[in-house]
């Protein structure tokens, strides 16, 4: 046998609903929804192929039913029943193949997938290299904030800048690139800024900012910093003051000291904001939805949302979608490899 | 600011992280500033005066107000659903070693490292096959589907520092497991479940990708924000903005303010 | 009872007699905290019977044994009021909320701590919080109560303290205390019989008194009390007496495990039975190498000439400053027992 309580019957049950609940939740809300998405993805519908013959034939029926009601007009009273009959049998019969005729047929097969070409796969890979681009430039930018966070003297100094870091974070994501959007708009701020101080020609009616890829980026590094911030903030404030101190006393660079002693150490940390922030961007709609505004090109999230409710095409929103996935998927275990991160270590 | 290095490197770092904090900040002060300017659109290079008028403009607009309430009820449901799946799976995990437990601990995380949009449509496909249209139910639960996963990771840093051995006392004593789990369990972790239901609420108030995929015709205060950016913007929204900075100022320094006094009174 | 291959605890019989105060003693790692959780139902035995007052206690969890356990780190709900924890058990046991509370009370009554009802157990001293976990254990009117080496997070004062309260609450009480622990001077003083363990074997179910003096192996011997051991052939028996052959010469001992003529043995004597030489048949000479003055008696190592070493416990009765470098001891066969070979306890 091995070590463990005898476990009453009480326990057995109160253990049982707690995996009911934990089922319903990874199966109800993960992982069927998941398949059907992907099943979705897998098929859709088509014209019957016989369709044409049908069609020939339904047509043949029809004018036999006309011929039919001619006979039934000229037929002696005795004959008319039966004549009657055959019309009603006839007619059943043509209703019968109109309803297979504009019934449409599944069809399974990966052509969804195979949609995504030319433009769309231009969009996707664009997409995906940008969001890479957000990853790199948001770490940047947040590494040297974050080590001044972790690093600061006073428990008051970093409890005040933690707090600053998360005030913008408690106002909704719309409006914090809405705020953007009045910057960089024509009528914006900058522009405003720009004419005043004599740089930009008034008529011109000012630098179409929004159309360059850059401000979708700054909104986008603005939008999901935090999720950038905290992981990295969270790792290096778990290193020993003291290693620093010593890699310090013993002559290292502040290169050094990051290259051998920090970075090492915030593996974990640095995964989890890369891995964030890159499936953050790609998957975000609603920073290019606000910010280009259809002006600096689509933003893969916004060819999905088109399939789905403008096109109204499920199958091949569902293709994207799960194109997009896969991708993301994809990143998580090439930056897991590359840190050497297991996924216990992904969970703030 | 610490980690050695000179005067100059300091000042340096300094500067940038001030600069950062700039890049924080103006933004949400130059929409904030356009709240109160008496122009149809939001703007703050066409000044046309200082209004208050927006404020109560957005009193009159009623799909707002509706998105506002729509909002409330699916964050209340959201919270309602996503703690006791949360709880259930980090009691479930506890109870797992091994491979199994690895696995099980990918999927329940795998919500947190999908996109939102996915888990939009995932849910709005899901519940149309079983002829469910969409709306505020699915929104609900395409936003519990990854909110349940933050709570579980919460439940499971809270359980993992439980001491085992009150479960045995309690045992040992003659309680029930259902006694043991409201008088001893449920206890310890009302703290950890007060944090996660705030938590979830707010992350659900604020959800936009998932909602917007999985909402049907149906609409929140965020999606409805969401589409005025196609069809016409008004000052309005940046009132919205204002409220929402100045919810977030009010709640911030009541927490350092609680914070303090808590450290205080030890 | 097996954790995998290993044995915990071999099989064994052990009779607990109602109403005494037995201790399992014996050092970390020996299976005394699995006997104890055999017995309170927290693991199953692979083979074997455990048998509460006649009843054999198979397939009943912990819930609903007459046992009640004092965990090593006391268990005390951190988030119930000191009467709350001590009424929990009858809570568990549907009793209504005014009647638990009098008989929390009269139990804290019985342990002393009648004002402290209403506190959390964390307001509370070291030895109070001891006494709430006693009163919680009795509340449940277990018909054993078994202990798990509680007092070990005290500090020195207060675990001598207590020692004599459990032993004056069971007393009280009158109910069967099982009491593990791996010092030796608590079980000396509390029990009224100890069983000693090594690797999941008992070596010797005793009294203390009989357990010091007559031990029956060589880890007893060396695990309960000081020591000397001398490697020794039994050269001639007479009757439950002996001539002892040893390096350090021959000598007459107690023969009580009635070694055969020739057998090999260990010669033991304790420290305090190696009295000043006069008047005592086994003699022997050596140098003191060591020297530690501990108030009441001096504990004194001294060197034999083959270089052996023994230990030497003198009480203080003023003149131990006189002590020469040179000295010769002496001891009576009835305290000198020649024991068969076997391991030792390690921590010499």
């Amino acid at each position: 046998m091995s070590s463990g309580a005898l476990a009453s019957l009480d326990r057995r049950l109160l253990s049982g609903l707690c995996w009911l609940l934990a089922a319903i939740w990874v199966f109800g809300l993960v992982l069927l929804p998941q398949l059907f998405m992907i099943e979705t993805s897998l098929w859709w519908l088509e014209r019957d192929p016989q369709a044409t013959a049908l069609s020939q034939r339904i047509d043949r029926l029809y004018q036999e039913v006309m011929l039919r009601e001619l006979d039934l007009q000229a037929a002696p009273v005795e004959r008319r029943p039966l004549l009657e009959d055959e019309i009603a049998r006839l007619r059943e019969e043509i209703a019968l193949l109109e309803a297979r005729e504009q019934q449409p047929v599944k069809v399974y097969g990966f052509a969804n997938y195979a949609r995504m070409s030319g433009l769309h796969l231009q969009v996707f890979l664009r997409t995906l290299a940008y969001s890479v681009l957000v990853t790199l430039l948001s770490l940047a930018v947040c590494y040297p904030v974050a080590w001044t966070a972790a690093r600061a003297r006073s428990r008051r100094g970093r409890a005040l800048l933690l707090l600053a870091l998360v005030i913008p974070y408690a106002i909704n994501e719309l409006l914090r690139v809405y705020a953007w959007l009045m910057i960089f708009d024509y009528e914006g701020l900058l522009n405003a800024l720009l004419v005043r101080l004599g740089l930009v020609d008034r008529q011109s009616g000012g630098i179409p900012f929004l159309t360059y890829p850059f401000t979708t980026f700054v909104a986008m590094v603005y939008a999901y910093i935090l999720f950038m911030v905290f992981p990295l903030y969270n790792a290096f404030e778990s290193l020993d003051e003291h290693q620093v101190e010593a890699a310090r006393d013993l002559g290292a660079s502040t290169w050094l000291l990051h290259r051998r002693v920090v970075v090492p150490h915030a593996r974990p940390g640095i995964a989890v904001g890369c891995v964030m922030t890159f499936m953050l961007s790609a998957g975000s709609y609603s920073v290019p939805q606000i910010m280009s505004r259809g002006l600096g090109g689509d933003w893969f999230s916004q060819l999905v949302y088109r399939q789905f409710f403008e096109a109204n095409n499920w199958n091949i929103g569902a293709a994207y979608a799960f194109s997009l996935l896969l991708a993301c998927l994809v990143f998580v275990g090439l930056v897991m490899r590359l840190f050497r991160v297991g996924i216990r270590e992904i969970a703030r | 600011m610490n980690g050695g290095g000179s005067r100059a490197a300091r000042f340096l770092l300094d500067l940038y992280v001030a600069l950062f904090l700039a890049y924080m900040f103006a933004p949400l002060l130059v929409m904030s500033l356009a709240a109160f300017n008496d122009y149809p659109y939001p703007s703050v290079t066409q000044w046309g005066g200082f209004t208050l008028r927006w404020f109560p403009a957005l009193l009159q607009d009623e799909r707002l107000l509706r998105g506002l309430a729509h909002s409330l009820v699916i964050a209340a449901g959201v919270v309602a659903i996503s703690l006791p799946l949360g709880l259930a799976g980090a009691l479930v995990l506890q109870q797992l070693r091994g491979r199994a437990a690895g696995f099980l601990y990918a999927v329940m995380v795998s919500p947190i490292l999908t996109p939102g949009i996915i888990l939009g449509i995932s849910t709005l496909i899901f519940w149309r096959e079983l002829g469910v249209p969409a709306g505020k139910f699915t929104a609900t639960l395409a936003q519990s589907s990854f909110i349940a996963s933050y709570a579980m990771l919460m439940f499971l840093a809270r359980l993992q520092r439980f001491d085992p051995t009150l479960e045995e006392a309690a045992y040992d004593l003659g309680a029930s497991a259902f006694l043991f789990f409201r008088r001893i369990l449920l206890p310890f972790l009302a703290p950890t479940a007060a944090t996660a239901a705030v938590i979830a609420f707010l992350q659900s108030f604020e959800n936009y990708n998932t909602t917007v995929f999985s909402i049907g015709g149906d609409w929140t205060l965020v999606t409805e924000i969401g589409s005025r950016f196609r069809f016409g913007l008004s000052p309005v929204i940046n009132v919205v903005g204002v409220l929402f900075v100045l919810a977030t100022v009010v709640f911030a320094s009541l927490w350092v303010w609680l914070s303090e006094r808590r450290r205080a009174v030890r | 009872m097996r954790f995998d291959r290993l044995v915990a605890v071999e099989p064994t019989d052990l009779d607990i007699r109602a109403g005494e105060f037995f201790s399992l003693l014996g050092p970390s790692g020996c299976g005394k905290t699995t006997l104890l959780r055999l017995i309170s139902g927290f693991l199953k035995p692979t083979t074997g019977r455990i048998l509460i007052g006649g009843r054999d206690m198979a397939g009943i969890p912990p819930s609903r044994r007459p046992t009640a356990l004092i965990f090593q780190n006391l268990a005390l709900f951190p988030l119930m009021s000191v009467w709350e924890n001590v009424a929990f058990g009858l809570e568990a046991r549907g009793v209504a909320k005014a009647e638990r509370r009098r008989r929390a009370e009269a139990l804290l009554e019985l342990v002393a701590l009648a004002g402290s009802a209403d506190k959390k157990p964390a307001e509370l001293s070291g030895g109070q919080r001891q006494r709430v976990a006693i009163a919680r254990a009795l509340a449940v009117e277990p018909s054993v109560l078994l202990l798990d080496e509680p007092l070990s997070a005290l500090d020195l004062k207060l675990r001598q303290h207590m020692r004599h309260e459990l032993r004056a609450i069971q007393r009280r009480v009158g109910i069967t205390f099982v009491y593990i622990t791996h010092d030796q001077g608590e079980a000396l003083t509390m029990s009224d019989r100890v069983a000693v363990m090594r690797r999941g074997r008992i070596e010797q179910v005793d009294t203390p008194e009989r357990l010091y003096e007559e031990p029956a192996t060589a880890f007893v011997a060396t695990f309960v009390g000081g020591s000397n051991l001398v490697p020794a052939r039994v050269r001639r028996k007479a009757g439950t007496e002996c001539l002892a052959e040893t390096p350090l010469g021959n000598f007459r001992a107690r023969n009580p495990q009635d070694l055969a003529e020739g057998a090999e043995g260990l010669l033991f004597v304790r420290p305090e039975r190696l009295r000043p030489a006069a008047g005592h048949d086994n003699r022997i000479r050596g140098r003191v190498v060591e020297r530690a003055f501990e108030g009441p008696f001096l504990l004194f190592t001294i060197e034999t000439s083959q270089g052996q070493r023994l230990q030497v416990q003198w009480l203080n009765e003023g003149d131990v400053h006189a002590l020469a470098a040179e000295v010769e001891v002496g001891f009576s066969a009835g305290d000198a027992r020649i024991l068969p070979p076997g391991p030792l306890a390690d921590e010499r």
